[in-house]
């Protein structure tokens, strides 16, 4: 979740005096007009101008050698790029669009971009700049709102089961591919010396809650109804909330650990044996393991165990959006367009690992030659968006803590699906409470 | 010259020294404002305008959605405040945040003055360097500290080690809702009983040398002069050390944000951090509401602290 730093608040705070003088005068809430998806025109002559780019560290912070042939190709224009720190991103960049200072291009996560799907924030993306079905469908869903595209998919992730093949091996299993399968599985790598067979996320907050709405997903569940009302308090999350609680209750997991520094050495060492997680950790281990090959011979990766509606992950990564305000429209879809191409993905791939969200790209050598990236690739094409509304972050945060109190004994998961909802429901969706 | 004409010429030379006299009051009024003027321009919009802002806020319905649109919130009075006092995680918050003061500040307070008597009475030769030990913790990054903490109260911590070595199995710390408080108290105990002992100390070496010296003349003990000497003089530091410690405990937030997050299942989440999910959620109201909820808390303890202990000065 993108936190915020309490300087940032005030700052924040600030910012908003003025603008909340009136509103106490007694002025009403006014319903967003619906976005118009008026496609503009982005013909292939050279951009010019001058560009800002916003985007979170980590893998924007390539971005400068990554989109260096653009610059090449458009010497009339000037890229500037920003990088914020990932904690801080969304909070600078929801108080610069208040103030009216935002860049022209801004990246965005599409778990958490639902509070910027709006026509007065973003520009919707002009009709035949990328190709829609290019990309793992559930990364350009999340852009969409209304109908209307606002985002043009960058990176991609997802959740895949990393596991110790050579305790697997040892014990005599295989990956389990169903939820029934996993308990047996777990107590097997066990048996083989593990210490516990999971490393288990432990922080309790909206990473967790979002694990469990990919349990509920796999259980057959849906977090929102067609009616666009929360859809929580419901059998599959219940199954989902003790799908997850079993874990701990079966020993196969610990509530004490490893925290989030502790997740790699642990699994290395073998005080754990697997991880649910994303594609980065294959690129780290041979690191924490300060054994260069390391990761080949004891590493092996599994699409997510199948609840009764099969094997379902959600989709997560980057994306890029133009700001409604920006003065240079024209330049910016121009380096949207390249950044969505296949080989700049690859080339992203290549300088920081950020998997391509355009799947054409995963056929490139230098990713296909990774066979611990099967999985994730599998997985990828079986993902869904979390919904699309402003209040997910904050459902998701209490997800997780509602499953702190299940994995720990403490309520039963029909109580916790109950406050779930009661919560969801009171915070609403997000347009009106 | 007549009678009339004396005050006359009086007023007539009074007229100009008072006009002097004004001109010269505004001279120096115009002064101060100029000195005055970058310290009341930086708290008019660093504190303030925020302050008012925050206010505002708190009556109103708005949320990060809202930021395109800022002047189309609703007021919604303090409908805020009434969801806050219904809410029951930070009614359990609330609690938190008072068993911080209540444990805190006392212990802090206590370590600090004993520490402070020690520096006072003996050990004059390493009193230097005791001092910059005992206060380091304040200065010292509270990032890396809540970090080392961290491992040292993991389930293999060394505190469970040291433990492990005379024969006791450690329990898991933080993890355990009953012994994370405990810690996180620990930590900010830690890191402000410098302060305390900074402060005593200047308070016992304000102590006229004399008067004990004259108390010892009538026989009084080490004792004695603590209960009848020491302790009253030091009723305005001991004002002062509370008052600072009650507001610093009341806003609380480093040591639960480091070390526990909050948790175990909410055990150790104090009224700051709930502010700070509430707007990292992006519910301004409630986390304007809630931040104003805690400085009524810090305006009420703090008034009836000076209350009572300057009562006694």
């Amino acid at each position: 979740m993108p936190n915020i730093s309490r300087r940032a608040a005030l700052r924040l705070t600030a910012g908003l005096a003025a603008g909340s003088a009136l509103p106490l005068t007694g002025c009403g809430r006014h319903d967003t007009a619906a976005a118009a998806g008026t496609a503009e025109k982005v013909d292939a002559s050279p951009a010019t101008g001058t560009l800002n780019v916003w985007a979170a560290q980590g893998d924007a912070d390539v971005l400068g050698t990554v989109v260096k042939p653009f610059k090449s190709a458009n010497p009339g224009l000037v890229v500037k790029t920003t990088l914020i720190p990932n904690a801080e991103y969304y909070t600078k960049l929801q108080a610069a669009i208040a103030a009216g200072k935002g860049p022209d291009v801004a990246q965005f996560f599409p778990e958490s971009q639902a509070q910027f799907l709006d026509s007065s924030t973003l520009r919707p993306v002009p009709d035949g700049l990328v190709d829609p079905n290019s990309f793992f469908k559930s990364l350009w869903d999340a852009g969409v709102a209304d109908d209307v595209a606002y985002t043009v998919p960058w990176y991609a992730y997802t959740y895949a089961l990393v596991y110790r093949s050579d305790l697997a091996k040892k014990a005599g299993v295989e990956a389990p591919t169903t939820w029934a399968g996993m308990e047996p599985f777990l107590k097997a790598l066990q048996g083989a010396g593990a210490g516990h067979a999971l490393g288990a996320d432990i922080g309790w907050d909206i990473f967790n809650g979002q694990d469990v709405a990919m349990y509920a997903w796999q259980a057959g569940g849906s977090l929102v109804t067609s009616a666009g009302k929360w859809n929580l308090n419901t059998p599959q999350m219940v199954d989902a909330l003790t799908y997850n609680a079993s874990f701990f209750t079966s020993g196969t997991a610990d509530t004490s650990g490893p925290t989030f520094l502790d997740a790699q050495p642990y699994f290395v060492s073998g005080k754990t044996a697997s991880m649910i997680t994303g594609p980065w950790v294959i690129g780290q281990l041979d690191t924490a393991a300060k054994k260069s090959g390391w990761t080949a011979s004891h590493v092996a990766t599994a699409p997510l165990p199948a609840g009764a509606s099969g094997s379902v992950s959600f989709s997560a990564g980057g994306t890029w959006g133009v700001l409604a305000d920006s003065a240079n429209a024209d330049a910016a879809w121009k380096l949207v367009r390249y950044l969505a191409k296949p080989a700049t993905q690859v080339a992203q791939y290549k300088a920081y690992s950020s998997l391509p969200a355009v799947i054409s790209a995963w056929d490139d050598p230098a990713i296909k030659g990774q066979p611990l990236m099967a999985a994730f690739l599998a997985q990828l094409k079986n993902t869904r968006a979390f919904p699309q509304v402003s209040t997910w972050q904050q459902v998701a945060t209490r997800l997780g803590k509602e499953m702190e109190a299940v994995a720990k004994g403490k309520e039963t998961a029909a109580k916790a699906a109950a406050n779930i909802q009661a919560y969801a429901e009171s915070v609403g969706t997000g347009t009106k409470r | 010259m007549t009678a009339s004409a004396v005050p006359a010429a009086g007023k007539a030379t009074a007229v100009p020294k008072t006009a002097a006299r004004r001109a010269s009051r505004a001279r120096r009024a115009a002064v101060a404002w100029l000195f005055l003027a970058p310290f009341a321009l930086v708290f008019l919009v660093y504190t303030a305008i925020p302050t008012v802002a925050a206010l505002a806020l708190s009556l109103t319905d708005i949320r990060g959605a809202d930021l395109r649109t800022p002047f189309a919130v609703d007021f919604t009075g303090v409908e805020n405040y009434l969801r806050l006092f219904q809410d029951e995680t930070f009614v359990r918050d609330i609690l938190n945040t008072a068993l911080f003061v209540a444990v805190g500040v006392p212990l802090t307070m206590g370590i600090g003055f004993t520490l402070a008597l020690a520096l006072n009475s003996g050990i004059s030769r390493l009193r230097g360097v005791l001092r910059t030990v005992f206060f380091a913790p304040v200065v010292t990054n509270v990032v890396a500290v809540a970090l080392i903490w961290q491992y040292a109260f993991h389930m293999d911590g060394t505190v469970n080690k040291l433990l492990g070595a005379v024969g006791f199995a450690g329990p898991n710390w933080l993890d355990d809702p009953n012994l994370a408080m405990p810690v996180v108290i620990l930590l900010g105990v830690w890191r402000n009983f410098g302060i305390a002992m900074v402060l005593f100390l200047a308070g016992l070496q304000a102590v006229p040398r004399d008067v004990y010296e004259a108390a010892a003349l009538d026989g009084a003990g080490r004792w004695r002069q603590l209960r009848y000497i020491t302790l009253p003089l030091l009723l305005p530091t001991t004002l002062m050390v509370s008052v600072l410690l009650t507001v610093f405990y009341l806003q609380v937030f480093d040591e639960p944000y480091l070390l526990t997050g909050g948790g175990p299942l909410g055990s150790t989440e104090s009224v700051a951090l709930y502010t700070y999910r509430q707007f990292g959620a992006g519910e301004f109201g409630m986390s304007s509401a809630a931040s104003f909820v805690t400085l009524a808390l810090v305006t009420v303890v703090s008034v009836v602290q000076f209350r009572l202990l300057r009562s006694r000065t």
